[in-house]
C-alpha cells in the first residue's frame, strides 16, 4: 500500500502539472478527427472511398488528394495500407512529441522530492528508500505510458472499427515507446538526483534524446572520421561515438523499428530495444544507488 | 566541517526531551541522524532501541522537520492519508484518525483546501496532525511552533502533553525557550556540535546559592533595615501591575519577595532574624533562573562549556 500511494501520488502531481494533459488533449483531438472526418467504405479489404470532411479522397500510386474529381479513384489502396499509412503518420508526429511532453512533465519529479522539507518527510517514513525512489519513477512511468496508450489504443481501435483492419503492430509499437519513455526516464532521474535541478535535468534530457538520435548516422558509417588527418583524433572520435550510441537510448533504431511493427515489415535486430532497456535500467540503477547513500 | 562532535545523548522513553542551541548547532544534524536522513561519518545512532535509519523503526516515529513542504497538489485532508498510507497504517483507521486529527488542530474547515494556500500558522497545525497521525512511540518535532501565533502556541503544547500522556517520548528542537521550559521534562544545550549543558529543567534553571524569601505582612521599610545587616540580601522591587487580568509573579498581595545570596547557613541566620523580628514567612525557596537565562549564559558567555 505504501509503494501503491507513492506512485499514485507520484501520478496526481504530474496531472496537476497540466503538461501530459496538454498531449491528452491533443490526443483526444487526434480521435475525434479520426471518428467524425474521415469516413471510409471498405470492401473485401479494399477501400472503395474515403471522404474526409466530406471531400472525396482520391489515391493511387501514392499520392492522395481531397475534392479533385479529375484524380483517379481509390483504386488498389486496400484498408491495411490506409491504417497503416495514417499510424506512421501519427507516429512520426506524436510519438516524439509524447516522449518530449513526458520529459518536460516529469523533468521536476525527482528535484522536487529532493527538496528540504520533502525529503526529511518522506525519508522518516518506513519506506526504503530504493523503493521510494523507484515508485516516483514508476508513477511517472504510468502516467507517460497511459497517454502513450491512449494514443495507440485509441488511434487502433478507432481505424479497425473504421475500416477492418486490426493493426496490432501499432499497438506493439506504442508499448515499445513507452518502454523507450522508461530508459530516457531513467536518465532523466538520473540527472535529477545527481544535479538536483529541474531545468538542467529537461535540459540533459532532452540533449541525450537528440544526440541519441544523431549518433546513429556517425555509428552506421564508419568511414566519417577520414576528414580527421589525425590517427589519433581519428581514434579518439569514432570511441566517443561508439560510447555515445551504446551508452545512450538507441533512439533513431528504436523509432525504425516502431515503423516495421506497424508496417508488418521484419525487425531485423531487437538489439537497439535490448540496448535502449539495458542502458535505461543502468541509469535508474545508479540514480537509485546515489540516493541510497546520499546526506540530505 | 563536523556537525556534531563528541556527542553522547540519551532520552528515556515517555519523557518530553528538549534540545536547545543557536542555529548551526547541530540539532537538526542529530534529528536526521536519528531518522536516517543523514549519515554519522563515525559513531553510532539508535532510536526505540534500533539502529537509526531502521526502515521498520519508523513505522513507529513521528516527525515534523523545520520547514516542512507538503505537496502542492494535495488538500490538507489529503496530504495527512498520503503519509498515513507511508506510515503503513490501515485505511478505516486511518479516515477515522485523519477526520478527528483535523478537529484536534482545527483544520476541519480547510480539509478540502490546497495546502499550497495555507498559511505558515495552518501548515505548522497540519504538520502537527501529520506528525502524531499515526500514534507513534516518539514524536520528534523540530520547531513546531515556528510562526504559529500565542494561541496556537498553546494549542499545540496542549497537543504535546497530551502525547505524553499516551506515553509517547517527545523530541523538541525549539528557539521558542519558554513553551520547551514549560513541556520539557529534561534539555540539552548543543553548542557548536557539542553537548554543553544537559539535565532536569528544574535543576539546569536552580541557582545553587541563592534563593528567595517570601515574607507577608513586613513593611518595605522595615525589610530594607534588615537588609542592611544581612550581606546578600536583597528586596525586590514592587512587582509590575498584573496583565490581562492575570497575576504576573506568584506572590501574595502584600507580600515582599527578598532575594537571598548566600550559603544555607546564611539562609538559616536570616530565617531566625525574620522570626524574631515576628515577620511572617510565606515561602523560601531556591532561587531559579529562567532557562532563557540558562541558554543565553551558556552560549554566550561559555558557562558550563
Amino acid at each position: 500500500m505504501k509503494i501503491r500511494a507513492l506512485v499514485l501520488d507520484a501520478a496526481r502531481e504530474l496531472l496537476y502539472r497540466k503538461t501530459l494533459l496538454f498531449y491528452f488533449g491533443i490526443v483526444t483531438l487526434v480521435h475525434l478527427f479520426l471518428i467524425l472526418a474521415l469516413q471510409t467504405d471498405v470492401a473485401d479489404g479494399a477501400i472503395t472511398s474515403i471522404r474526409v470532411f466530406g471531400l472525396e479522397g482520391r489515391a493511387s500510386g501514392g499520392g492522395f488528394t481531397l475534392g479533385d474529381r479529375a484524380a483517379p479513384a481509390t483504386a488498389g489502396l486496400t484498408a491495411a495500407a490506409l491504417v497503416q499509412g495514417i499510424q506512421i503518420g501519427i507516429s512520426f508526429v506524436l510519438y516524439p512529441m509524447g516522449i518530449l511532453l513526458a520529459v518536460f512533465a516529469t523533468s521536476s519529479l525527482v528535484p522536487r522530492m529532493l527538496e528540504k522539507g520533502t525529503i526529511d518527510l518522506m525519508l522518516a517514513k518506513p519506506v526504503s528508500r530504493p523503493a521510494l525512489f523507484a515508485a516516483r519513477y514508476l508513477g511517472a512511468l504510468l502516467v507517460a505510458g497511459a497517454n502513450l496508450i491512449y494514443l495507440v489504443g485509441g488511434v487502433g481501435v478507432i481505424l479497425g472499427l473504421k475500416t477492418g483492419f486490426w493493426n496490432w503492430g501499432f499497438i506493439l509499437s506504442g508499448l515499445m515507446m513507452t518502454a523507450y519513455f522508461g530508459a530516457l526516464l531513467g536518465f532523466l532521474v538520473l540527472i535529477g538526483v545527481l544535479m538536483r535541478s529541474t531545468t538542467i535535468g529537461l535540459m540533459m534530457t532532452t540533449g541525450i534524446f537528440i544526440v541519441s538520435l544523431v549518433i546513429r548516422l556517425p555509428h552506421a558509417n564508419s568511414n566519417w572520421p577520414m576528414l580527421l588527418t589525425s590517427r589519433t583524433a581519428r581514434f579518439l572520435a569514432q570511441g566517443v561515438v561508439e560510447v555515445l550510441y551504446h551508452a545512450l537510448p538507441r533512439t533513431f533504431d528504436v523509432g525504425q523499428i516502431a515503423s516495421a511493427l506497424i508496417l508488418h515489415q521484419p525487425v531485423l535486430s531487437w538489439m537497439p530495444v535490448v540496448g535502449t532497456l539495458g542502458s535505461g535500467l543502468a541509469a535508474l540503477g545508479l540514480a537509485i544507488l546515489y540516493f541510497r547513500r546520499i546526506d540530505f | 566541517m563536523r556537525a556534531l562532535s563528541g556527542l553522547d545523548l540519551k532520552v528515556s522513553r515517555g519523557s518530553v526531551f528538549g534540545l536547545l542551541g543557536p542555529n548551526g548547532a547541530g540539532k537538526t544534524t542529530l534529528v536526521k541522524l536519528a531518522l536516517g536522513i543523514a549519515f554519522p561519518t563515525a559513531g553510532q545512532v539508535s532510536i526505540l532501541g534500533r539502529p537509526a535509519g531502521d526502515v521498520g523503526t519508523r513505522a513507529r516515529v513521528g516527525y515534523l522537520p523545520e520547514n516542512h513542504r507538503y505537496p502542492a497538489h494535495l488538500t490538507g485532508a489529503q496530504t495527512l492519508r498520503f503519509f498515513g498510507r507511508l506510515s503503513g497504517m490501515d485505511e478505516p483507521e486511518l479516515g477515522r484518525r485523519v477526520e478527528s486529527l483535523l478537529r484536534r488542530v482545527k483544520m476541519e474547515e480547510w480539509r478540502s483546501t490546497p495546502v499550497r494556500r495555507y498559511s505558515k500558522g495552518m501548515m505548522q497545525r497540519l504538520g502537527m496532525a501529520q506528525a502524531i497521525l499515526n500514534q507513534p512511540d516518539l514524536v520528534i518535532l523540530d520547531e513546531p511552533t515556528d510562526g504559529v501565533d500565542p494561541v496556537g502556541r498553546r494549542e499545540i503544547r496542549d497537543l504535546l502533553l497530551e502525547q505524553k500522556d499516551r506515553g509517547a517520548t517527545i523530541f523538541l528542537n525549539s528557539h521558542l525557550l519558554s513553551e520547551v521550559e514549560r513541556v520539557c521534562d529534561r534539555v540539552a544545550i548543543l553548542k557548536e556540535g557539542r553537548l554543553v549543558r544537559e539535565g532536569q529543567v528544574e535543576d539546569l534553571t536552580r541557582v545553587s546559592s541563592a534563593f528567595e524569601v517570601e515574607t507577608h505582612g513586613a513593611s518595605r521599610e522595615r525589610m530594607e533595615t534588615l537588609a542592611a545587616r544581612f550581606p546578600g540580601l536583597v528586596v525586590a522591587p514592587p512587582a509590575p501591575p498584573p496583565v490581562g487580568g492575570e497575576a504576573a509573579t506568584g506572590v501574595l498581595e502584600g507580600a515582599l519577595v527578598m532575594t537571598f545570596s548566600g550559603d544555607p547557613a546564611g539562609l538559616n541566620r536570616l530565617i531566625d532574624a525574620l522570626r524574631a523580628e515576628h515577620v511572617s514567612i510565606a515561602a523560601v525557596r531556591p532561587r531559579r533562573e529562567s532557562l532563557e537565562e540558562v541558554f543565553v549564559k551558556v552560549v554566550r558567555d561559555g558557562e558550563g562549556a
